[in-house]
């Protein structure tokens, strides 16, 4: 009798807690974040999540967005569409989300993007590099808020054709959707300004040993190699060519993904003097940058990296555009976000109407000591290349 | 002609040597499968994943201060009591077994998956490299080669010779060969076979293990290194012939030439799938594989 008692009493003093908490603000604003939290792309997802997070506290502090609390809903996607997409479905119909973010793959972007239109939610992707996303396979419900593939190899070649004019360059890419496009936008970028294409060759993913591919190489006699091996593959291919002496004479350029954080530790000396295009570093010399850098370090006792800027600054685009509506309505919204102007650690950036791309300013970067130094910078409409999206 | 001169010195030629660097990787690691299955009866599918302890092995002790030269001692022998370990603990259990193929190969093929998360576990899922520890390069008639790719070469050769000198010319290998021929009839005279098997399957792990720390400088270490030459080294030891080491050596050098020179010509992609298609062919035309098994020569 006594504990039936007690339980009413309980319940009654935590529905009229419930009851204040609701008089004294509205629901909170729920974003839902499915990311990589375990596997491989572990690191990424790390980076995402504490971008994500430091943003959300900046927001909640300064009184959150339209007076709404912004609440985070966090998902593993262990990298993998068929994990992302039931994830990313519950919180669409189980949790209500109003804004999802946070996918790396490729893959799990296109296909989260599928879920949002059937949900009709809007998502946008703060890693994902492939061009197909606000290309071909283009979605009213999907925006993109980092810089694509393209706008790197843009970057990139810009910066070829001024300091190695007429370059012969050989490229090896892995045998994949992601190897051969990138090596494919990197040579019709480059040769349109002036590069003379001396050979190419795709090697399996995960290959062991890249020393039958170097005859070819060195009979081609080429002043640049771009590469877009990732992960493993770019310890192996970097560490072979350092020991057969192909990095003497040649400046080796490539993806942003082929030389990161995570196999730098293990490539060390060999991945000196890499060139490549992205679309964030820490150097930025911005006063936004420079305060975001501080936060971050502060807040994560980590630097941030690209993955990291641009998930802190999805959450900004998000407030910026509710803002604008006046409202979370998705049609709204996604009116809003079409040119949108928002602040980020890189600047202005702009989302372009016609393919829900952002335009940012591209930095070219160079390994040096250990760390990427900027060589120079690609102004944003320089840089992002012809809307192909036709499906709005 | 001075474009053929080119394609000879800079491609073909060095495509052989460096086909034939990757073949003694290859044959290294054939090596220890082909003398278990050829003894034991059992195909080890975690023969990679102890190849791969041995690579993380060498870069602990490395991190520990431990010369490399001593490591090539060092890791066999912290390895050989572990695969006489598990040899006796786990393999014993099953091997009596009517199922034996089957259940050896699910035991072996579990401890493949748990050795790779516990890699992850330990020492995280990037890669990790191995100093070299012979520097620099040599020319030699205008070609271009890592010196410790020379030297890999010479050690693997020497490591090669050694097994078969063992295995053919030695009363130990004598008591190997007899225990594969006829366990019965070697048991009846005296031959420990027990010991014997357990001891080969030691000898197959260090060789493994052995062939981690040799080839870390040049292929790095990661958790999934273990799946690398593992697929080739499968098919060299079937076209070979299983239990063969003769077949191992030369199945290894052909293959790999085969792979070398095809990807010259044809996308490299595509060599991995023509090693397949030669095993098929050689499974078909001859299923017990180019040479005898161990015991049986």
């Amino acid at each position: 009798m006594k504990t039936v008692f007690a339980h009413k009493l309980l319940a009654a003093s935590m529905l009229a807690g419930l009851a204040a908490a609701a008089s004294a603000q509205e629901a909170p604003i729920r974003i839902g974040v499915v990311t990589p939290l375990s596997g491989t792309y572990s690191a990424l997802g790390q980076q995402v999540k504490w971008g994500i997070e430091l943003a959300t506290k900046e927001i909640n502090a300064a009184g959150g967005i339209m007076g709404r609390k912004v609440e985070l809903l966090f998902e593993d996607e262990e990298a993998n569409p068929s994990v992302a997409v039931p994830k990313a479905e519950k919180l669409f119909q189980v949790a209500k989300v109003d804004f999802l973010t946070g996918t790396v793959n490729s893959a799990s972007t296109l296909a989260v993007g599928q879920l949002a239109e059937r949900n009709n939610r809007l998502v946008a992707t703060t890693v994902s590099f492939s061009d197909a996303i606000t290309g071909d396979k283009c979605s009213p419900n999907v925006f993109r808020v980092n810089a694509k593939a393209g706008q790197q190899s843009a970057a990139l070649a810009e910066w070829l054709s001024k300091s190695k004019p007429n370059a012969k360059l050989f490229y090896l890419g892995p045998d994949y959707e992601m190897g051969r496009s990138t090596v494919a936008a990197f040579k019709s970028a480059a040769e349109k300004k002036g590069a003379k294409t001396v050979g190419e060759v795709f090697a399996p993913l995960e290959n062991k040993d890249y020393s039958p591919f170097f005859g070819q190489v060195r009979a081609a006699r080429p002043d640049v190699m771009y590469t877009s091996v990732a992960g493993n593959d770019t310890v192996r291919l970097f560490t072979q060519m350092s020991q057969y002496g192909l990095l003497k004479n040649m400046t080796v350029v490539g993806a942003s993904g082929t030389l990161t954080s995570q196999n730098l530790a293990a490539v060390g000396k060999a991945g000196e003097g890499f060139v490549t295009g992205v679309g964030y570093s820490v150097e930025i010399d911005l006063p936004e940058n420079q305060k975001f850098v501080k936060a971050f370090t502060e807040f994560a006792k980590a630097a941030p990296d690209l993955y990291g800027a641009d998930s802190y600054g999805v959450m900004y685009f998000y407030k910026a555009a509710v803002e604008k509506a006046k409202s979370t309505d998705t049609d709204k919204v996604r009116t809003a976000m079409r040119g949108l102007e928002w602040m980020t650690p890189q600047g202005k950036k702009i989302m372009r109407a016609g393919d829900h791309q952002a335009i940012q300013d591209m930095y070219v970067t160079q390994m040096t000591n250990g760390k990427f130094k900027i060589l120079s910078k690609v102004a944003g409409d320089a840089a992002i290349g012809p809307d192909t999206c036709t499906k709005f | 002609m001075g474009g053929f001169i080119d394609t000879l010195q800079f491609v073909l030629a060095p495509q052989v040597v460096n086909g034939l660097s990757i073949g003694v990787a290859v044959i290294l690691m054939a090596l220890g499968l082909t003398i278990i299955f050829g003894l034991l009866d059992v195909i080890n599918m975690a023969h990679g994943e102890f190849y791969a302890l041995g690579a993380y092995l060498g870069v602990s002790l490395a991190a520990a201060g431990v010369n490399f030269w001593l490591m090539l001692l060092l890791v066999p022998l912290i390895m050989a009591p572990i695969g006489y370990l598990f040899e006796r603990t786990l393999i014993q259990r099953v091997f009596h077994h009517k199922d034996r193929h089957i259940l050896t190969l699910l035991l072996t093929f579990g401890l493949a998956i748990i050795m790779e998360d516990l890699f992850k576990v330990f020492y995280g899922p990037q890669a990790l490299t191995a100093a070299t520890p012979i520097e620099g390069a040599s020319e030699i008639a205008g070609m271009f080669f890592p010196n410790y790719r020379l030297f890999l070469m010479a050690i693997g050769t020497a490591i090669i010779v050694v097994v078969w000198l063992v295995v053919y010319r030695t009363s130990l290998g004598a008591m190997v060969r007899a225990a594969a021929f006829d366990k019965n009839m070697a048991s009846s005279l005296g031959v420990p076979v027990s010991h014997v098997y357990a001891g080969t399957f030691a000898f197959g792990v260090a060789l493994a293990a052995l062939s981690g720390v040799l080839l870390a400088p040049v292929y790095s270490v990661f958790p999934t290194m273990g799946k690398d030459f593992i697929l080739m080294a499968f098919s060299v030891v079937i076209v070979g012939g299983l239990g063969s080491i003769k077949g191992a050596v030369i199945a290894g050098l052909v293959l790999t030439q085969i792979q070398a020179i095809a990807s010259l010509y044809i996308s490299p992609s595509w060599t991995d799938p023509l090693v397949f298609a030669i095993m098929v062919a050689v499974l078909m035309v001859r299923p017990q594989g180019l040479f005898g098994r161990l015991g049986h020569a």
